[in-house]
């Protein structure tokens, strides 16, 4: 066992945890901050744990909690300031971009990170973006869309 | 939970520090932690059951890429680190073009030159191109003992390389390359940016006319694992990149490499990958040779 202290979405945890115990268990058992999702196994394709490490985008699955001592973690939960949504989860909302929804909560992590680098991205620089997160349900249209329709967003109140 | 029991986990910040916790353990129960793209999956399957990891996060002499004499980039060193840094052109530019389509950018954000190569996976892209770019691994042991180990003999086989249990990797390097150089990768997989099926890296070096004087082949993808390929260089070398000497340099590379076939591709598929993919990267190759 081991004590770590992990900033997530701004408060400060201090924790006794196994050293094997995987990021995403951390946030999802102990925190009970279930954003994040879990939708693979071991391989780590899927992108559905997709969280921020020190504001980069990064999957919970492939890392252990006792990495995360020290650093900041931000989750799903951040997104969110005093109760109103971020720019891309209405985005999200407006443009269909979810049907089911477990694919989303690592898809706004990781378009959230790559949005604040790629602030006018193209169609296809989205799509790259995307690899890392499957959603088998929208058939990513209305996703790419929704990103794109954010950065347009952030880019008309950005000046 | 998925992985295994690990008893111990450290974070030290130097590498004299890192060698000395690997040597209390016996061979092979320590494991070094770089990104952790690989390694997670193997701990998480349970097909490595380390009692001790100890992550190379914190060891600031690991990361970070040097032009002093020639090329040298720390093993702790980021795909997206390298993706992002344009002063890697002309001989050494296959680099950017291997880190900046391994899998996602997640993966980009964790994962390390150091421990593709360590890690030397079948299907790879970046030990292919260290090997294509004439790479040396430079490795230091928990006595202080470092030794420069030239990635044809580093990288014996698949998830095999020629690293002792108490050696960590410290950096590849690169010699100078004097002249006009250029040098490209690219793959072919079954995803956008998966594993390779296949890959190949080309680095050409050229002379003031333009004509090529040296040329350096390698594949990935194929069943032996990163692998150098000869068989075209009669035919580029002497050329100036014309299309009709690309052709018949990957035409006699894909008929002489040892192709096999699994259940993605049959082995005429990969002849056909290498000859296309092959003329396409040598173009670029000799495209980005700058005096
Ligand atoms: C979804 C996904 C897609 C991927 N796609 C690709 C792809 O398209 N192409 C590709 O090439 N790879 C791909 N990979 C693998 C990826 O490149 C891994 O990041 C890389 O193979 C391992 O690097 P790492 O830093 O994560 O090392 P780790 O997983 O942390 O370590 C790997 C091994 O190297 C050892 N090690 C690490 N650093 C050192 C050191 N300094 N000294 C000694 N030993 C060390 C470790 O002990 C371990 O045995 C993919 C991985 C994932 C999860
Ligand atoms: S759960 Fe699938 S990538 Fe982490
Ligand atoms: S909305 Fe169902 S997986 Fe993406």
């Amino acid at each position: 066992m081991q004590t770590v202290k992990i900033t997530v979405n701004g408060a400060l945890y201090e924790e006794t945890i196994p050293a094997r115990m995987l990021l995403v268990d951390f946030l999802r058992d102990r925190l009970a901050l279930t954003g994040t999702h879990v939708g693979c196994t071991h391989e780590g394709v899927c992108g559905a744990c997709t969280i921020h490490l020190d504001g980069e985008a990064v999957k919970s699955c492939m890392m252990l909690a006792v990495q995360a001592d020290g650093h900041a973690v931000t989750t799903v939960e951040g997104l969110a300031r005093n109760q109103e949504l971020s720019v891309l989860q209405k985005s999200f909302r407006e443009h269909h971009g979810l049907q089911c929804g477990f694919c989303t909560p690592g898809i706004l992590m990781n378009m959230t990170d790559f949005l604040a680098r790629h602030p006018n991205p193209s169609d296809e620089e989205i799509r790259q973006g995307l690899i890392g997160n499957l959603c088998r349900c929208t058939g990513y249209v209305h996703i790419v869309k929704a990103v794109r329709e954010a950065s347009k967003t952030l880019a008309s109140t950005a000046g | 939970m998925f992985p295994a029991h690990i008893e111990e986990y450290v974070r030290p910040t130097s590498v004299a520090d890192a060698l000395a916790a690997n040597a209390r353990y016996e061979d092979g129960e320590a494991m070094f932690i770089a990104g952790g793209q690989s390694l997670m999956q193997a701990i998480k399957s349970r097909m490595a059951r380390p009692r001790c990891l100890i992550d190379l996060q914190a060891i600031e002499a690991l990361k970070g890429i040097g032009f002093e004499q020639g090329l040298r980039i720390g093993a702790m060193t980021r795909y997206v680190e390298i993706a992002g840094d344009e002063r890697l052109r002309g001989a050494y530019a296959a680099l950017r073009d291997a880190a900046a389509h391994v899998g996602d950018r997640q993966v980009r954000n964790r994962g390390t030159i150091g421990g593709s190569c360590c890690w030397n996976y079948v299907a790879s892209c970046t030990p292919a191109v260290v090997l294509g770019l004439g790479g040396t691994f430079n490795l230091v042991a928990a006595s202080g003992a470092r030794r420069a180990v030239p990635a044809s003999e580093f990288l014996i086989g698949p998830l095999e390389t020629a690293r002792r249990p108490d050696e960590m990797l410290e950096s590849v390097a690169f010699a100078p390359v004097a002249g006009r150089a250029g040098s490209a990768y690219r793959k072919w997989g079954l995803l956008k940016d998966a594993l390779p099926v296949v890959g190949v890296c080309v680095q050409v070096t050229l002379d003031a006319a333009g004509v090529c004087t040296a040329a350096r082949v390698s594949l990935s993808g194929l069943s032996a694992g990163a692998q150098m390929a000869t068989a075209g260089d009669a035919a580029l070398v002497g050329s100036k990149g014309e299309p009709a000497a690309l052709e018949r340099a990957f035409a006699a590379i894909a008929d002489s490499a040892d192709v096999q076939a699994d259940k993605w591709a049959s082995e005429a598929y990969r002849q056909q990958l290498i000859r296309t993919l092959g003329a396409d990267v040598a173009a670029t190759a000799f495209a980005r040779a700058v005096v």
